[in-house]
């Protein structure tokens, strides 16, 4: 019966095909425009790392001058507290990093020197973000330790130093400074770039890892954020990496809340022991923050898609109203046809399944079209949003959302349907079967 | 007149078609609701768009250069690349920064008005510059002098900063000294390091580097004329006229060909910087303007097809009428005032949902109060809308010839 | 067959209400062949409605095949006039967008008989209305006799107890509505029970029974012994 259905929704549709076409247009431009803005919420809420987003936790401490308002609440850590929780007595993953900008001086003779945009991260980082890797693997701890220059190209740097070949072992000059490459990784656009949100959360991954002893101990060009509360003694580097001055991204892996509980534990008493040295006189209630918690405290998501999403479900209801008109029109138009069935032995159980498949029918036709309206849309908004360094790859359709795209139309088209098909279903057949 | 317009039979008729009654009045609702709020978010957005920095936009660009030879003297290197760009024929003047506003990276820092008081701390965004900088920016100065060669003082990034005289903003000198303005001149204000800082002149308008941000410092900015000598230099420079595209490459390829290591990069007019700076603004707008412009759309498709719906259904009565003597005009003006009514519901009950979304879109986001005018001008425009998507199918409906109430097809 | 006792019907508008059916009565049995006529408003069509289980009425009782049809739900009702009622509409009502055998197919579906079936079946009841030839065509590109023996065909197809008609040769010209006619007959004379409602006077007196209505009561009820004689002597 179902099929049988599906055809009488074809041959219904032939019947009327402006107005059915209309009806189409409308839920596709709705399901279209909401998709749309889903998608961007869908990736821009999503998370970037579901596999362990539960078990990595990003540091807060209880940074800020009581004095100057807005000082507190700083995301990122200083130099001091970095150190100290990279020799905690503990056996947990945990990453320190920062970015940095240097020269790149190619060994080919037809590349000219290049900025690239560069991380410094201590060891665990790529283990403890699942950093897939094309060729080779990062570093070990000992080689953070003893400031070893070895170097992770990402995919598109080894693409334009190495034509995408296995590199590992060669040589790369960055700001005079010679490293050997290690590693190359696959492609890693984590969206949002949720161990580094603070320096553009959906920036572009970085182009070059190296360990971040190297930072300090090259006294390499840094880039991102630095905030201070404090001014450093003098403008020596000695003095700005002893100052209260945050740039740092510090993450730790605690894979059982009995892990959670012990490091929090620590950490109260580590920030105990600075606030009775003079040190971080602003307390704050909590101090680990897992993937989510961190995404949500930071408001990844921007103020405008969230107001989208509002207006869209608006344009949505508009164009669903729309709908209920259409669809009333049709099948108030089949009337005649309807009391015939009813005399042939139709009972309002058939009908009623009948014209849900009729409006599912027209809402699939329009999901489809819809995902067409959906993807020109995003590659407008990737257009209009994109930028040099922002990673805009993520904004397209994948299978979940063009699913629950065609799934919404469907359901939505039903749902506006629901009272035409009501009123088709108790058409009187008497009244429609006297000729005119 | 009011029986004329049959408003009495109208409603009384509008009364029995209650569902196509609600749904067009629903959909105008929700409409007006969508539009005004998005036009009131556009207005805000392109207020934050258009809001000049204070410098002569058109004619200035800057480009960066990293030189990466450690044995550059990069103190020769800045005057001889400054002195070279000053010299090309139709620079206006050069200057060496250490950021652009509008150009979305830079440093701020907190002053205060007296020592020690760092409760006192206004946060203002700093320009790092040479003499050479108000007049490359085209910054119009309202009080104060300029700074001359001698203020300006040259160190390298491990000294400490010797400085001591700034030229502010004429927001920062309100902010920092309340309905002084003017008189701030001659001041001191005081550094994060306690350091004191005159100021010697104010400028009608300089903003930060982030005037994007809504929750940081736009308009509050102070130049100190403090040069950190090192490898990494902005040059900012104005053209006469027409000339900037033009002395862009000129000067990029000077640079690049006067021998020395280095990397040139951001290259970029003000007005590059701006389109960057206000891509998320922009794109709102944009977006914001696909779904007014959708909506209209939808919307007048929804009326025009329940009103030829309701016209067709109506066709032998439209007939019965035309025959009891019912002219044209009037079977128009009896489809339009329908038309009026359902409109006017919709608008009203607009109305309040557009105010309910308003208000929540200002207590939710940084989203500005709708002006008072807002609203009506909403309904007057769907009302608007609403008689013209009808006035097609009226018109149809009123060459409906008489002999249609008798003819039995429809 | 067809049992009716005491069924009234009344029709409400806000402003007015009319008794369509008053205390109406009236038995059918197996293989007859019933006219109904009256003038226009007298409860003919209403009685037909109420016959096809198209209109629930408001008190009396009506035994259908001897099934107290009363309080049955709309399902029910459903499958009854799906099972033993046939109906013919003086405007044939084939549905537009769908081809000869497609319209004779609808009944079946709704009995949810299998697809082998369904097509020996629709093709059988084609052939005995001479349209077979044509099952893949639309209504709209046949003439109306045609058109009435397709809806025939429809309404045949299902192999129903009982036929419903109402002025079927109604739009048809007096030859094509002679040729209906006798289709009709040869129906009746297979076993079929034939409930016609007609305007058609000449008709009525020569059928086996007319039973003419007037302002919802039965006014006569006259049974044509030679029609009978003639049909007893043909069964």
């Amino acid at each position: 019966m179902f099929l049988y259905y599906v055809r009488l929704s074809m041959l219904s549709y032939k019947r009327n095909p402006v107005l059915s076409t209309l009806m189409v247009l409308a839920v596709a431009v709705g399901v279209g425009a909401y998709m749309v803005i889903f998608t961007l919420n869908y990736f821009m809420g999503g998370d970037p790392i579901p596999q362990k987003s539960g078990q990595l936790f990003h540091l807060q401490l209880d940074y800020g001058n009581p004095a100057i308002p807005d000082t507190s609440n700083q995301p990122q850590m200083a130099y001091v507290d970095t150190l100290a929780l990279l020799d905690a007595p503990f056996a947990y993953a945990h990453s320190a990093s920062s970015k940095f900008m240097a020269v790149l001086e190619p060994s080919n003779p037809d590349l000219s020197p290049f900025f690239v945009d560069g991380r410094g991260n201590t060891a665990d980082f790529f283990t403890m973000f699942d950093v897939p890797f094309e060729f080779g693997g990062g570093w070990d701890r000992a080689a953070d330790d003893t400031q070893q220059q070895v170097i992770v190209l990402s995919q598109d740097l080894n693409l334009r130093l190495f034509g995408g070949e296995n590199s590992v072992g060669r040589d790369v000059e960055l700001q005079g400074i010679h490293f050997t490459v290690v590693g190359v990784l696959d492609y890693w656009e984590p969206a949002p770039k949720f161990f580094d949100e603070n320096n553009g959360a959906f920036n572009r991954a970085e182009e070059a890892y190296i360990p971040w002893s190297l930072i300090v101990g090259q006294q390499l060009r840094r880039s991102g954020n630095t905030n201070c509360w404090e001014p450093p003694k003098d403008s020596s580097f000695e003095s700005f990496l002893n100052a209260e001055c945050a740039w740092i991204q510090f993450w730790v892996e605690l894979p059982t809340p009995d892990d959670q509980q012990i490091y929090a534990d620590y950490l109260a008493s580590y920030v105990a022991q600075e606030r009775a040295a003079g040190r971080m006189q602003i307390p704050i209630e909590k101090r680990l923050f897992n993937v989510r918690e961190w995404m949500a405290k930071r408001e990844v998501q921007p103020d405008e898609t969230r107001i989208l999403s509002a207006l869209a479900a608006m344009l949505l209801a508009v164009c669903l109203l729309n709908t209920v008109g259409l669809l009333l029109s049709k099948f108030l138009g089949k009337a005649a046809e309807i009391g015939v069935r009813q005399a042939l032995g139709a009972h309002k159980g058939a009908l009623f399944r009948q014209h849900v498949i009729e409006a599912g029918f027209l809402g699939a036709i329009g999901g489809v079209l819809g995902l067409g309206v959906a993807s020109l849309g995003l590659e407008g908004v990737k257009i209009l949003m994109g930028g040099e360094r922002v990673n805009n790859e993520w904004m397209h359709l994948d299978l979940t959302v063009a699913a629950i795209t065609i799934a919404l139309a469907v359901i939505s088209t039903i749902i506006a349907g629901l009272y035409p098909i009501w009123r088709a279903c108790n058409v009187n057949p008497a009244i429609h079967l006297k000729a005119e | 007149m009011t029986s004329s317009l049959e408003l009495g039979p109208i409603t009384r008729a509008l009364m029995r078609n209650k569902l196509g009654v609600v749904l067009i009045a629903l959909q105008i609702a929700f409409t007006m609701t969508v539009i005004v709020n998005a036009i009131d978010i556009i207005h805000d957005r392109t207020l934050k768009i258009t809001s000049p920095t204070g410098m002569e936009e058109d004619d200035i660009f800057s480009i960066r250069s990293f030189g990466f030879d450690s044995s550059i003297n990069a103190q020769v290197l800045i005057d001889e690349d400054l002195d070279m760009i000053r010299q090309l024929p139709g620079v206006v003047d050069a200057s060496r920064v250490n950021a652009v506003p509008a150009s979305g990276s830079g440093s701020s820092s907190g002053y205060a008005i007296e020592p020690g008081r760092r409760e006192l701390t206004v946060p203002a965004a700093q320009y790092s510059v040479d003499e050479h900088a108000l007049n490359t920016m085209g910054l119009t100065l309202v009080a104060g002098r300029d700074f001359t060669p001698e203020d300006v003082r040259r160190r390298t990034a491990t000294e400490t900063r010797s400085a001591d005289q700034i030229i502010v903003s004429l927001a920062l000198a309100e902010e920092m000294f309340p309905g002084e303005g003017l008189q701030a001149v001659g001041r001191t204000i005081y550094s994060a390091e306690d350091k004191p800082l005159r100021i010697i002149g104010i400028v009608e308008r300089l903003q930060s580097p982030w005037p994007n941000a809504t929750d940081w410092i736009v308009e509050r900015s102070l130049m100190i004329p403090d040069v950190v000598i090192d490898n990494s230099s902005i040059y900012l420079v104005r053209t006469v006229p027409g000339q900037r595209d033009a002395l862009m490459a000129d000067v990029e390829e000077r640079l690049a060909g006067a021998g020395y290591d280095r990397i040139l990069m951001n290259n970029k007019s003000v007005a590059q910087m701006r389109t960057e700076l206000y891509r998320m603004d922009t794109a709102m707008a944009r977006v914001l303007y696909t779904v007014i412009g959708t909506l209209i759309f939808i919307t007048a498709l929804g009326i025009i097809g329940l009103a030829v719906f309701s016209i067709n259904k109506r066709r032998k009565q439209i007939g019965t009428r035309r025959a009891l003597g019912a002219t044209r005009g009037g079977i128009l003006r009896y489809l339009l005032v329908e038309n009026l009514l359902i409109s006017a519901a919709g608008v009203l009950f607009g109305a309040v949902l557009t105010i309910g979304f308003n208000i929540f879109l200002v207590r939710t986001f940084d989203i500005p109060r709708l002006d008072w005018y807002y609203a009506p001008l909403g309904m007057l425009v769907l009302l608007l809308l609403g008689q013209m998507a009808a006035l097609g199918p009226a018109v149809n409906a009123s060459r409906v010839a008489p002999a249609q109430a008798i003819s039995p097809s429809h | 067959m067809l049992n009716m006792i005491n069924i009234n019907k009344r029709f409400r508008t806000e402003l007015v209400q009319t008794q369509a059916l008053a205390d109406f009565s009236l038995e059918v049995k197996e293989g007859e062949f019933v006219t109904v006529t009256g003038p226009s408003g007298c409860g003919k069509t209403t009685f037909l409605n109420i016959a096809g289980l198209l209109e629930t009425f408001d008190s009396g009782q009506y035994l259908l095949d001897g099934q107290d049809v009363s309080h049955m739900n709309d399902y029910q009702r459903a499958k009854l006039r799906n099972q033993k009622i046939g109906f013919i509409f003086q405007s044939f009502n084939l549905m537009p967008d769908l081809n000869l055998f497609d319209n004779v197919d609808v009944p079946l579906r709704y009995r949810g008989m299998g697809a082998a079936e369904r097509r020996e079946r629709i093709e059988r009841a084609l052939e005995s209305v001479g349209l077979l030839a044509r099952k893949k065509h639309l209504p709209s590109q046949l003439s109306g006799g045609q058109q009435q023996r397709v809806a025939i065909a429809r309404a045949l197809v299902g192999e129903p107890r009982f036929l419903l008609a109402d002025e079927p040769t109604g739009n048809l010209d007096s030859n094509t509505a002679a040729g209906v006619m006798e289709l009709l007959q040869e129906i009746n004379q297979q076993g079929t029970t034939i409930i016609m409602v007609t305007h058609d006077v000449g008709l009525a007196s020569r059928s086996a029974r007319n039973v003419h209505i007037l302002d919802g009561r039965i006014q006569s009820d006259v049974i044509n012994s030679d029609v009978i004689n003639s049909e007893s002597t043909a069964a």
